[in-house]
This record gives C-alpha cells, structure tokens and sequence, in this order.
C-alpha cells in the first residue's frame, strides 16, 4: 500500500468517525435505538452506527481515474483498505466517546442536549466506556470491511448482496405498511414480521435476503444483458407495455383500500409533491431555467382555488368574505385556476428572460419569497386572509366522494390529477415543444441561431410549470380545507427542487420516486419527521456526489460513453467499405449504409 | 442587373468591442447560387461577421439586406427562418440529444405545433411530425451513411469530431436554408476528411440549390470550392475576387506576414 493510500485511509477514516460523531451530536442514535428491523438485534440505530465506516470504506476504495484510465482496486487489498479505514473511523469515535465520558456526559449534555447516558449505553452495547469501546471499534472495522468489499468484490457478487441487504432494510423500514397489506390481503404476516418487535423475522430477513439477491443476479448477469433484453422485449411489444401500464394503474387504485387512511394520507402528500415535481421538471428538466422561487405557483393555486370555491378569511372575530370570491363547482375552478397560473407564469419569466442559470435561480428565489411575504402580509388581508389565512375551502365533492375529510378519497383526486400532468408531460416530452425545450437547455444561443425562438418557448415553460404546479397547490388546498401563509414557505420550492433532482432532471418517474423517497419515507416513518431537513440535505449532498443523474435518470442523460462508442467501433469497421465510396462522393442522398432508416 | 441577383448584402457594416473594432466598415455582397469564401487573418472579423449576420450581435453601424429587406435587429430565430442558416467556429450541437433530434431541431423554424397540437396529439401534428422527421433524415442523408442508420439514436456526444462537424452541417441544411454560412467546416479535419467535405460544399450548391458563405482557412478547399473569395483584414475588405486574384494580391500575402506559403 503506497503513502497516497495510506493518506486516503486517513482521512476517510477520520471523516467518517467525524460523522459518526455528528450524528451522535444530533439524536439520530438514540432516536432509532429501539427501531428494529430485523430480530431483536438489527435495529436501525445499530445499521446507523455502522454506516459512516461503511461509506469512509467504499468512499476510499473508489476507482480512480489516473491519466485518463479507470483503475480499479483489487478486492483483496480492497478488504484491507477497508479494514484500516473502519479502525481510524472506529478510533476516532471511540476517543470521542471515551472523552465524554471521562468529561462528564451531563457537563456535555449543556450544550449538546443529545448526549445522555443512554446514548453511551448505547454507544458501548452496554459494556461500559473501555470494553465496550472495543466493541464500537470493532463494528467500525465491520463497516469499513464491508464498504471496501462492496465496492471491490465482483459484480456478479456485491450487486446481488447490496440488492439482498437494501431489500431487507427497506421492507425492515416498511415494517408499519407491508404487514397491513398481507393482512389486508388475508394472508399470514407473523412468519415475516415479528408481532414483538415489530420488525422482520430472521426468517423473513433470509427469505428476503434469498430473493432479491436471487432476482437481482438473475437480471445482472453477464453485465446486465439480462434486464437489457427484457426491456427491449418489452419496449417491442405494445402489448406488454399496455399490460404493465394497466398493472401499475391497478396497483395503484387498490392501494388506498389496503393501506388504510393513515397510509393514504401520506401518499396523498406524495402526490401533491409529484405534481410539483412535474410542474417544476418542465421548467427545470425540459427546458433548463433553474426556478427557485416555485413555492409562487403553489401558493397561487392553493389561495385562487380558496377564493373562486367560496373559502371565507379568518379574523379575529370569526369569519368574513374575501374582497374578490366566487363560489364556483370546483372542477370547474380548477381549469381556471391553471389558466391563470399560465399566465403568472408568462408574468414572472416576462422579467426573467434575460437571465441565465445563477442569475435567473437569484432572482426566482426572491420572487417566490415575495409571494410568501405577501400571503402572510396585512396588506393582503382583506383578500385571502394574511397571518390568519382562510378556510372553508371546497371539499370537491363529487359522486358522493368526500376529499377534504377521507384521505383514502382523496387519494383518488389526486392520483387523476398526477396521471394528467404525467400525460401532458410525457406527451410534450416527445413533440416538439419538448424537443425545442431541450434544445435550450443544451445552448441557448444555439437554439435560438436553428430557429427556436427561446423567448416564446421560455415563457411558454413557465407557464406550463405554472399551470400544472398550480393544480398541485388546488389538492392541496382541498386536502387540507383552511389555507395559513406557513404552509407557503420557501421550503416548498426546495423540497420540489429536490424531488426532481434526486429523481433525474427530465425524468418522469424519477418525480415519482423522488417524491415517494422525499415525502413518502418520513412520513411514514414519523420518528424521521424533526431530521426531515437534515436527511433532505444529505441524500442530495449523497446524490449529487454519487449518481448526479437522479435515481431514475433520463434514458438521454444516462447513456454510457464507453457502451456507444464499443458499438460505434464495431459498426464503423464493418462500414469501412462504404466510407471509401463515400468519399468518392455521388450526389444526393442516394448513397448510405442503411436505406430502410433513411426513410 | 447585377443586383438582382444579390441574396446578400453588407453596407458599411460596423461592430466594436470597446475599443476593438472587429468590423469597421465592411461591405461585401452574396449573389444568388455562389459559393463565396472569406479567408483573412485570425481576428480578421470573420466570424463577427458571421454573428452580425445571423443576428447574434446587432451592428453598431450600416446595414444587412438579404433579398433586399432589411435584417438588422431582428432576432437569431426569425433571421433563421428567413432563410440563413449558419454552423460555428467551434462545434456547437445539442450533446444530449440524438443526432437525429439535433437535426429535427433544424426544421422547428418550418413548423408550428404547440402544446395543444402535442398534447392531444392531432393528425395535423402528427403529420408534422412525421414531415420534420422525414427531412431530418434527408438532411442527414446528405453526407452518406456518415450520420446515417443506427447512429441517428445516439447522442451527439457520442460521435466523432469530423461527424460533430458534419451533424452540425446536417442540422443547418435541416432549417431549410436559401444561404448557408459555414464557419471553418473543415477545422480539425484530417486530410481525406477535409477533401470529402470540399465535395459536399459544392454539393449543397449543385445539388440543393443553395448559396454557400465560407469561412475557411484551409486553401486547398477554398481554391476548391470557391466563385469568389472575399479577403478580410481588421475588419475590412482588403481584396476580393477569383481565388487566383486574391491569392496573388499584396495586400493578402502581407496580412499572412508576408508569406506566400499560404497559397
């Protein structure tokens, strides 16, 4: 091992103890000690303790590019690597646990309010400070083990292993929701989730273990051709796509008889992100203007939907009419609240057009915050309510469905609402409004030298983005029946942001995962809900490091360099013949490779 | 006359940076069918020119008539749609997107669907459709089975330079153009590849009807390809004429530093 490894191992040992520290700091520990997941032993806290050695471990036994070439490290001294960097992590976390200890837990507890005696409890599995440091050590090792042979072992191992583990940590989190449904189901849940500690059986754990590490083999053997196979044989043929669309819509509508209302109505949030996300993917994916002030649509939709339904304002001393109302049919309001909010749109990118990338992202952050200044200001009062807000809004009802006070209802409008925007998006996605919108992102002068006019098509995104970011803030509003300013914060637009960038800028279904991650999980997980921020700004942090592209990306913007250029050798090398001729050159477009493409 | 047939015309054209004058005065013409190269000195104003053309900058002072009507201040796009259609000095595609939507992307100034037309996915959008992807194709037809067959799916980055380069054509011929401008096509082209495309610049005369503006330094190709060549120098015409005049000229060989190697 030369001295540039033996730095590496250093320093990701010492970042990772140094986190493993701040998450002490903070809570998250103690928080999730008794969170099991899978017996009595794998509770998430202990998974957590082992985390940031594991990351320090893969972290330093990355690939790394020297002079142009991928080099890989081998997995024997991937193992070693490690292992060392899971004993400085472990080290590092011991000393400072050692420290507390020795300095007095309720000296520290002053300023830091997390650290407890039952966090060192914890900390030392009960051992007390110098024996049980040796085993925080020795998990520390474990993690940093496991990182370094994940990252090094060969494929055909570590994917179905890390498939294996995530399945059983994610249904190990699942552990409020997945029993339900098999209840629902009327089948046996006992055998796989303990009635004791809530979490998965060992036996489960296996069984799972089995069968995804099994499934996730199967598909990624041979490099992966397996799932390419599949897909392709599935994009050719219609009747498979249908059948997998009709199954996803079916899943999809049973769901909220299954999962109950608590459940729904945590998935009815989701939704209301996923239509945010849907609105801002337009505007950010497709056509590249970083919006941050995004909030301004949510809002607009939310408080016009209020106003045109027949919402009245909060006061002091009871209840009063806005300055402008409407008491319409919702659906019908609804249409008109999307065209409006087309129209702000035009309004807040008319000022904008000039502007590029950081400059355009400065400027939607303000305007978003003056929208959620004026819905909380007095002057606005008289209009939809200020600091004391509105209510009454709409409950939507339609064929006797109830959608403010019935989460499962709800769902239903929402889910319809989602399938829309889908559509509008995947259908301009593909026209070519979508294909002058990514012209633009590319280069915008460019764009504009082939003949797009950008600013047309700029505005024409904002207010796509408008509109359909509008419909989000409309459920809302339902959903939630009173309208305050506090739910119009600027921590609207970045929870969307985030929702489209850790899905995939442009991606469709990335929208819908991001949102399901973002939302869904600590919602579902309320013990999660005081860390919300905390694990919005490291999952992005993690994303963006890790794979910018997004959880789902953009087929576009995945491809593989070397993959196209292997088959691009291979092609040209067969076509040398041609090249000659071509560059003997015959007129028109009568010459080429492939005359059945050339249509 | 004579200038009936001028699809082009500069008068007086000027364009500073500061103090930097790229182009003081320039007046130069296109007539209808030719292939006309400009060649001079790096920083001579070739391109500058080109950019105030194509409305990229709005002149400081003079006129840009094409078919007589003039085109100053109008935007890129509109210029675009008028009938000039231009590449770059430095290749400039759409890198994520594929070679054939690249090209598709040409024809956007000769269609109309909107949103609706896309969302409902009309017939007459549908037709459309079909119509900008069938002259993309054409398009990129016109350089053989370089950008042809599989490679149309792939994304532009994944190409090669010189097929960069000839996308880049591809993607301008797309825009249905009455005069395209090509800045350096054969820039960082080998020498059999540099030979190829002097054929397909008098291909897009002989065979598409066009009007060609070059700028080339390359002297082979201009000896090649050539009607007329127009010799800038800061930002001035200096000569003007058949290759073999404007080669031989004193004031040419002296802005090449007094070398007559270029030739």
């Amino acid at each position: 091992m030369g001295e540039l490894a033996s730095r590496g191992v250093l320093r990701a040992g010492l970042a990772g103890g140094v986190v493993a520290i701040y998450v002490a700091l903070v809570g998250l520990y103690t928080r999730f000690a008794d969170l099991e997941l899978v017996g009595e032993q794998i509770t998430l806290g202990r998974v957590m303790l082992l985390a940031p050695a594991l990351a320090a471990g893969s972290v330093v036994t990355r690939p790394r590019t020297v002079g142009g070439e991928r080099r890989p490290v081998a997995s024997g001294p991937g193992l070693t690597i490690g292992i060392l960097t899971g004993l400085v992590s472990g080290a590092t976390f011991a000393l400072a646990v050692a420290f507390a200890d020795w300095f007095g837990v309720d000296r520290i507890r002053e300023v830091f309010v997390q650290i407890s005696e039952a966090l060192i409890d914890f900390l030392t599995f009960g051992l007390g400070v110098p024996s049980g440091l040796l085993a925080l050590i020795a998990v520390s090792v474990a993690g940093g083990a496991i990182g370094g042979f994940a990252r090094t072992a060969p494929a055909d191992l570590r994917k179905p292993a890390a498939v294996g583990i995530l399945a059983v940590l994610l249904l190990g989190l699942l552990q409020r929701i997945v029993p339900i449904i098999f209840v629902e189901l009327g089948f046996e849940a006992d055998w796989l989730y303990s009635p004791v500690t809530g979490g998965l059986t060992w036996l489960g754990a296996l069984l799972i273990f089995a069968a995804s590490a099994a499934g996730s083999f199967l598909l990624t053997r041979d490099g992966g051709r397996a799932s390419e196979r599949m897909r392709a044989k599935v994009q050719k043929a219609p009747a498979a796509k249908v059948g997998l669309l009709v199954a996803i819509l079916a899943a999809a509508s049973i769901l909220p008889l299954l999962l109950g209302t608590v459940i729904s109505e945590v998935l009815g949030q989701v939704m209301i992100y996923v239509l945010l996300g849907l609105g801002l993917n337009i505007v950010v994916g497709y056509a590249g203007l970083l919006d941050l002030g995004y909030v301004a649509f949510f809002a607009f939709g939310a408080y016009t939907t209020g106003l045109l339904t027949g919402a009245f304002l909060n006061t002091t001393t009871g209840a009063a009419q806005p300055a402008l109302s409407a008491d319409i049919n919702f659906y019908f309001a609804v249409c008109i609240v999307a065209l409006l909010a087309a129209g702000v749109g035009v309004l807040i990118g008319a000022p904008v057009l000039r502007l590029r990338g950081d400059y355009l992202a400065i400027v939607t952050l303000g305007l978003g915050e003056i929208v959620s200044i004026i819905t909380a200001s007095k002057w606005a009062q008289p209009l939809i309510g200020g600091p004391q807000g509105m209510r009454g809004v709409t409950k939507a009802e339609i064929f006797g469905l109830n959608f403010q006070d019935n989460p499962q209802h709800f769902y239903y409008l929402a889910l319809v609402f989602v399938l829309l925007a889908l559509f509008v998006s995947r259908r301009l996605s593909a026209s070519r409004v979508g294909r002058a919108w990514n012209a633009m992102r590319e280069d915008e002068q460019v764009a504009e030298a082939m003949g797009v006019s950008t600013i047309k098509f700029k505005l024409l995104a904002f207010a796509m983005g408008g509109a359909i970011g509008s419909l989000g803030g409309a459920l809302f509003a339902v959903s939630i029946g009173s309208l305050t300013p506090a739910s119009f914060e600027i921590l609207v637009s970045i929870t969307a942001l985030a929702v489209v960038i850790l899905g995939g800028l442009g991606s469709l279904p990335g929208v819908v995962v991001g949102a399901l991650v973002l939302i869904g999980l600590p919602g579902l997980l309320r013990e999660f809900e005081e860390y919300r921020a905390l694990i919005y700004g490291g999952a992005l942090v993690a994303i963006m490091i890790l794979r910018p592209q997004g959880l789902v990306p953009n087929i576009r913007r995945s491809r593989e360099l070397e993959a196209d250029e292997a088959s691009q050798d291979a092609w040209a090398k067969a076509a040398t013949g041609e090249a000659e001729a071509v560059a003997a050159v015959v007129p028109g477009g009568a010459l080429g490779g492939e005359p059945e493409d050339l249509g | 006359m004579s200038d009936a047939r001028r699809l082009l015309e500069l008068g007086g054209v000027a364009k500073h940076f500061g103090g930097l004058y790229a182009l003081s005065g320039l007046d130069m013409h296109v007539n209808e069918g030719e292939i006309v190269s400009v060649i001079g000195p790096n920083g001579a104003g070739k391109s500058t020119m080109f950019n105030v053309v194509t409305g990229l900058y709005g002149p400081d002072d003079g006129d840009v008539r094409f078919r007589g009507d003039s085109i100053v201040g109008l935007a890129p796009n509109r210029i675009t749609r008028l009938g000039i259609s231009r590449t770059f000095q430095t290749v400039h595609l759409f890198p994520n997107m594929t070679i054939l939507e690249n090209a598709m992307v040409g024809q956007h100034c000769r269609s109309r669907s909107g949103v609706f037309g896309s969302v409902l996915r009309l017939p007459s959008t549908r037709r459309e459709e079909e119509r900008i992807r069938a002259k993309a194709k054409e398009s990129l037809a016109f350089f053989g089975s370089r950008l042809a067959g599989y490679r149309q799916d792939q994304p532009a980055f994944a190409l090669s330079y010189a097929n960069r380069r000839r996308l880049e054509m591809a993607r301008a011929l797309a825009t249905d153009p009455v005069l395209v401008m090509l800045d350096e096509p054969t820039a960082g082209m080998n020498p059999r590849e540099t030979l190829e495309l002097r054929d397909h610049i008098v291909r897009m005369r002989d065979v598409l009807g066009l009007t060609v503006l070059v700028i080339e330094h390359d002297m082979r190709v201009v000896k090649g390809v050539s009607d007329r060549v127009i010799a800038l120098d800061y930002g001035r015409k200096i000569a003007e004429g058949t290759y073999e005049h404007v080669a031989n000229d004193p004031q040419v060989i002296e802005a090449y530093l007094g070398t007559k190697a270029v030739g």
